[in-house]
């Protein structure tokens, strides 16, 4: 009996101790038979993203690289920049990861650098550096807002063409008010970064970009601040819309799905997004019965400013088991022509590569943005994305979440708009 | 080992006995501590080992954290003694969490209780439908918190069922349950007591089955009503029903998370639904402070456990034997 205990419990104390004990993440890159590589890769998904969607992509880089064997991890929600750091604190960050901001993690030393020799394909292979060097595939750019409306809406209204400055802006989400309708859709919740982000980095783009396209080079320095006159404006213009009821403080509540699909159900008439929004007004499943017509975000004087970000692309863990099969993942994901084609139809992406071209059967909004970001590019009128930015024209890591609860506080009225540039500021000194 | 316990029993038996009455007894071997050791050993080393690793261990570590200003994205971690501490009660994002959540645990303790032992009452009848009934009550604690909270999320919407309703009825501009920073917090404790009610009213209605009839017949006998029957004789003996709701029920108050985390992510604004627990997790993953991340949990952890001993030396109090 005794040693049938002993037993027992030398089996029970060995298996808790090797629970307990440190032991450094299995790597994937050991598994994989028959030679096989293989690697992690972090996604996410959304509407427009669907499971089937990266399972495709991943498969024709596959089918091109047999001897890559890929293992798909999904981000349990859009925040795969926080999931991205829970994994890293538990020494298990995946091999390759998509669309997850580089900061913090590339200074630690978490992060491949891209050779410049390696970006050789990429329109902008300095985009999104961090001090200087390119942790993420420079890969796509974003138009951040566009300002879709709802044509039939419009017409109800009495509007008869889109606002070419902000005072006609104004005029028109008078109107549509007046008439009974919602003028700006808008989000919050935990989306709110992305469902309301949009419309401040519009504003942020006119009242503050324009003026000074190095303004968040500029913070970093300490040079300018929150509390500097340009980002109060563009903050109170934020705050008077909501107070003119031009935007629905209830719409809050939503998040960044039911936001999208309250434009496309006709639950208000303007919708500032990305451009990445024209994923869906295309595919035919979600395609609305009006038609939709596209503008910038008019500045007070009518020129043109378009805020824009290009990056987004992949990440490599530096201390991947199989770099050169993460790598040679990364870039062949990211150059693949089908794979390419594929985020111009199901995410509405801009690829930031040379010589592409989108193929000729995307939908008409993707075409229509296409063009007007191509026309911005040849008028120079391209400017950063206020909130959207990423290295070292982004900010600190830490206060794009209390831009997004700075923005939320401007639409509830909750605190004024020098009260949140104080704010911000205070956020700001915290995180340097 | 049974045998070595018995042995130790039986050879100290005579000692207890007056020195020098009767027959010298003849001298017995003195039995070893081992066998017991080695029964508590056995049988309590895995739970001790899982103990130290899974609970001890965490607390530990994290409180060897708090002391540092550990960030993974900026090495080296240095030593910085109490400063977190210190800077946590300076720190309006922590007074501020704070306070949310002492909003959200008196709702969470107050409001199922009181309701939990109204329903309990109603249906401590013998019957399919109160049967069915109790299971109906009861569904909502099985339910999954994500679940739950992506449920009222639609309802609570502006445009969900709850303002369609209230339209309906004439309102004409309804409450933005969970978009006015006023209301989010309110309705954050709404959400989380009705998911946590069916606990209440099963506890309670265990405890309702333990009153003897006799004693409220007695009273009834005695001319007692039945609202001073309920205070006479039910309520103190529900005592250790509302012991074990209170504490329970404030504990899950002071750990809620995930509900804020799938409902308003700790706005909308800044903080104005941000449990501790949820700033936590926003200190220590979103902006890396992990080390003063680790404080704020620390302190949690105090506040948790003196809060429930308190509370459980209180209600004990009340608690009677039959």
């Amino acid at each position: 009996m005794r040693k049938l205990l002993a037993v027992g419990a030398a089996v029970v104390a060995v298996g808790l101790v090797g629970a307990c004990s440190v032991e450094e993440a299995p790597s994937p890159g050991q598994g994989g038979g028959q030679g096989q590589q293989e690697i992690s890769f972090l996604t996410f998904e959304t509407p427009n993203l669907t499971p089937e969607v990266w399972d495709a992509a991943i498969k024709r880089v596959t089918d091109k690289h047999p001897e890559i064997k890929v293992n798909k991890l999904v981000a349990p929600t859009q925040d795969r920049t926080a999931y991205a750091k829970q994994l890293l604190a538990s020494n298990q960050l995946p091999d390759v990861l998509v669309a997850v901001s580089p900061a913090g993690f590339a200074e630690s030393g978490a992060l491949y650098e891209w050779k410049q020799e390696e970006l050789g394909e990429f329109l902008y292979p300095r985009n999104g550096a961090i001090g200087g060097k390119v942790y993420q595939l420079p890969a796509n750019t974003q138009t951040i807002p566009v300002v879709y409306y709802n044509k039939k809406l419009f017409q109800q209204a009495g509007v008869t063409a889109p606002p070419k400055t902000y005072a006609e802006l104004l005029d028109v989400a008078a109107k549509l008010k007046a008439a009974g309708i919602t003028p700006f859709v808008i989000g919050g919740g935990k989306t709110t970064h992305d469902a309301l982000g949009p419309t401040f980095a519009g504003i942020l783009a006119t009242e503050v970009y324009a003026k000074n396209p190095k303004w968040m080079a500029d913070r970093r320095q300490g040079k300018v601040k929150f509390t500097d006159p340009e980002f109060t404006r563009a903050a109170q213009k934020l705050a008077d819309l909501s107070a003119k009821g031009y935007i629905d403080k209830g719409m809050l509540s939503q998040d960044y799905a039911a936001t999208q699909n309250a434009f496309l159900t006709g639950k208000g008439a303007m919708y500032a997004m990305g451009n990445w929004f024209a994923a869906a007004a295309d595919d035919p499943k979600t395609k609305p019965d009006f038609e939709i017509g596209q503008f910038f975000w008019p500045s007070d004087d009518g020129k043109q400013v378009v805020s824009a970000f290009t990056g987004g692309g992949l990440l490599v863990n530096a201390k991947a088991k199989n770099l050169e099969a993460a790598k040679k993942f990364a870039l062949a994901y990211q150059l693949d022509k089908t794979n390419l084609d594929t985020s111009c139809k199901a995410d509405g992406l801009i690829p930031a590569i040379k010589n592409y071209s989108p193929p000729s059967d995307v939908g008409p909004v993707y075409r229509e943005g296409f063009d007007m970001l191509r026309q911005a590019e040849a008028a120079n009128a391209v400017v950063p994305a206020f909130g959207f930015e990423a290295g070292d024209d982004g900010m600190l890591v830490g206060v794009p979440e209390k831009w997004d609860a700075g923005m939320a506080d401007l639409v509830t009225g909750q605190k004024s708009p020098t009260d949140v540039a104080a704010f911000l500021d205070t956020e700001w000194e915290k995180a340097s | 080992m049974g045998e070595g316990v018995l042995t130790a029993q039986i050879t100290r038996r005579p000692q207890t006995g007056a020195p020098g009455s009767g027959p010298p007894r003849p001298r017995r071997r003195r039995a070893s501590a081992w066998p017991r050791l080695w029964a508590f050993l056995t049988f309590g080393a895995p739970g001790l080992l899982v103990y130290i690793c899974f609970v001890l261990a965490p607390i530990l570590v994290s409180v060897g954290y708090s002391l540092t200003n550990y960030n993974p994205f900026r090495p080296p971690t240095r030593y910085v003694g109490l400063r977190n501490y210190r800077l946590l009660f300076e720190d309006p994002e922590f007074l501020n969490a704070l306070r949310v959540t002492t909003i959200l645990t008196v709702i969470v303790v107050v409001v199922p209780n009181v309701l939990g032992l109204a329903i309990a009452l109603l249906l401590d009848r013998r019957g399919w439908l109160y049967n069915a009934l109790r299971s109906v009550f009861f569904v909502p604690v099985v339910l999954s918190s994500v679940v739950v909270s992506i449920i009222w999320t639609r309802m609570m919407a502006d445009d969900g069922v709850i303002n369609q309703a209230l339209r309906g009825l004439g309102v004409d501009r309804p409450p933005g349950w969970l978009s006015d920073p006023d209301l989010a917090v309110y309705s954050l404790g709404v959400i989380l007591s009705w998911q946590t009610l069916g606990f209440c009213v099963v506890v309670y209605l265990a405890g309702l089955q333990g009153v003897p009839r006799e004693l409220i017949e007695a009273a009834a006998i005695d001319g007692a009503g039945p609202w001073q029957r309920f205070r006479k004789v039910t309520w103190p003996l529900l005592a250790p029903a509302l012991t074990i709701n209170t504490v329970v029920q404030l504990i899950s108050a002071f750990k809620v998370f995930d509900h804020i985390q799938v409902i308003t992510n700790g706005g909308p604004g800044e903080g104005t639904t941000a449990s501790i627990a949820f700033t936590v997790l926003q200190v220590g993953f979103t902006a890396n402070r992990q080390g003063y991340a680790s404080a704020m949990a620390i302190v949690m952890l105090v506040i948790i456990a003196a809060a429930s001993a308190v509370t459980l030396k209180l209600l004990q109090r009340r608690e009677v034997d039959l």
